[in-house]
């Protein structure tokens, strides 16, 4: 279950722009390493698969 | 229950929660578990073995963000490490024990799905004595702290033994404990010129407990124990003369560095000379020992 924080007062402009890089950021990082493991279980079952036959 | 938070301070940045993982000391592990890798008899396939190396290194990075998490309150006090994400207020403490516990779990299934599940247990156990053993219970409670902690940063290069071969034999114990041993006089060496900063913060670090002179002749002793250790391999054949020469020098200057330790009676941090050498050198020296095991191996091979 989630809530959204409302203790805090709102965000400047400034702050909101920083904040919505810092998303960005964070999110094309993470698709790049999801990318990177989706290659790498790729391998390993290759791998595996070559061992075991 | 987990808090969407809509502050600056609720999102950290990617670059803060990668210096959580401490980028530095995880170079040392990545090495190290990289040379107990390649020194083990037998083979793996490289993309398994990178796979391993991967595993090895996220365990070690989610070890320093628990480490982090637990210990932002003396991290905050100390000059060296006030500017962690953490005490610098850059991250909140919950996001970087999501972090951590996150970091861990993948790293330890990743091994043993992709390597082998003895090398994940071996990984697991090592978190937990860095996380919980050393951090939570025995960095404040003991001036021993470092001698205990040495033993998590000494796991890297048996796990990575433990991914190729699936046991641990005494060739990986020896690995183990010349890191083991190597830890107190390299870390002492940095407390007796960064002192004020331990006591400071309330860290029982033996500089602070002990006193100064206390613990440069422990230094002394520990790298004497370190030289018996590091030329065993050799002595008990388990290695060839690349490796048995290169520990012998190396342990040669070392002890040679720590004596000089030994008899310095300096109280000024600017004027100790002798441990700030000692601490560089004993940089040098764990990356030469391990590479030289790996030199040896591939000679012999």
């Amino acid at each position: 279950m989630s809530e959204i924080d409302t203790s805090q007062e709102p965000m400047s402009p400034e702050e909101q722009k920083i904040f919505q890089a810092r998303q960005k950021q964070r999110a094309v990082i993470m698709a790049g390493l999801l990318l990177f493991l989706c290659v790498l279980f790729y391998l390993i079952t290759i791998v595996k698969i070559g061992a075991s036959t | 229950m987990t808090t969407a938070s809509t502050t600056l301070y609720g999102l950290a940045s990617a670059k803060d929660l990668f210096a959580l993982t401490k980028p530095r000391v995880m170079s040392l592990v990545i090495f190290t578990a990289l040379c107990g890798l390649l020194a083990a008899p037998g083979t793996i396939h490289p993309i398994l073995g990178f796979t391993a190396i991967l595993a090895i290194s996220l365990g070690a990075g989610a070890s320093a963000a628990l480490n982090q998490w637990y210990e932002s309150d003396i991290d905050a006090v100390m000059k060296r490490t006030s500017q962690r994400p953490l005490p610098a207020g850059r991250m909140d403490r919950e996001t970087a024990l999501h972090f951590g516990i996150g970091l861990s779990v993948f790293s330890v299934v990743l091994m043993g799905v992709a390597v082998n599940w003895f090398s994940a247990a071996f990984l697991a156990f090592s978190i937990f004595f860095y996380a919980v053993v050393y951090t939570i219970w025995l960095k404040r409670s003991t001036p021993q702290n470092i001698v205990i902690g040495g033993a998590a940063g000494a796991f890297p290069p048996a796990i990575g033994w433990a991914a190729v071969t699936g046991d641990v034999t005494l060739m990986p114990v020896l690995l183990f404990a010349i890191i083991f041993f190597w830890t107190p006089p390299h870390f002492w060496a940095l407390a007796l010129f960064v002192n004020s900063d331990y006591s400071k913060a309330g860290v029982p670090m033996m500089p602070v407990v002990a006193g100064r002179q206390s613990t440069r002749k422990q230094i002394f002793a520990y790298s004497l124990v370190l030289a018996v250790v590091a030329i065993a391999p050799f002595a008990l054949g388990f290695t060839g003369l690349v490796y048995g020469i290169s520990a012998i020098v190396l342990s040669v200057v070392f002890s040679g560095l720590s004596l000089k330790v030994a008899l310095s009676e300096t109280f000024e941090p600017e004027d100790m000379d002798a441990e700030k050498r000692l601490f560089k050198f004993s940089i040098l020296y764990l990356f030469a020992l391990f590479a030289a095991v790996v030199a040896d191996r591939l000679v012999m091979a």
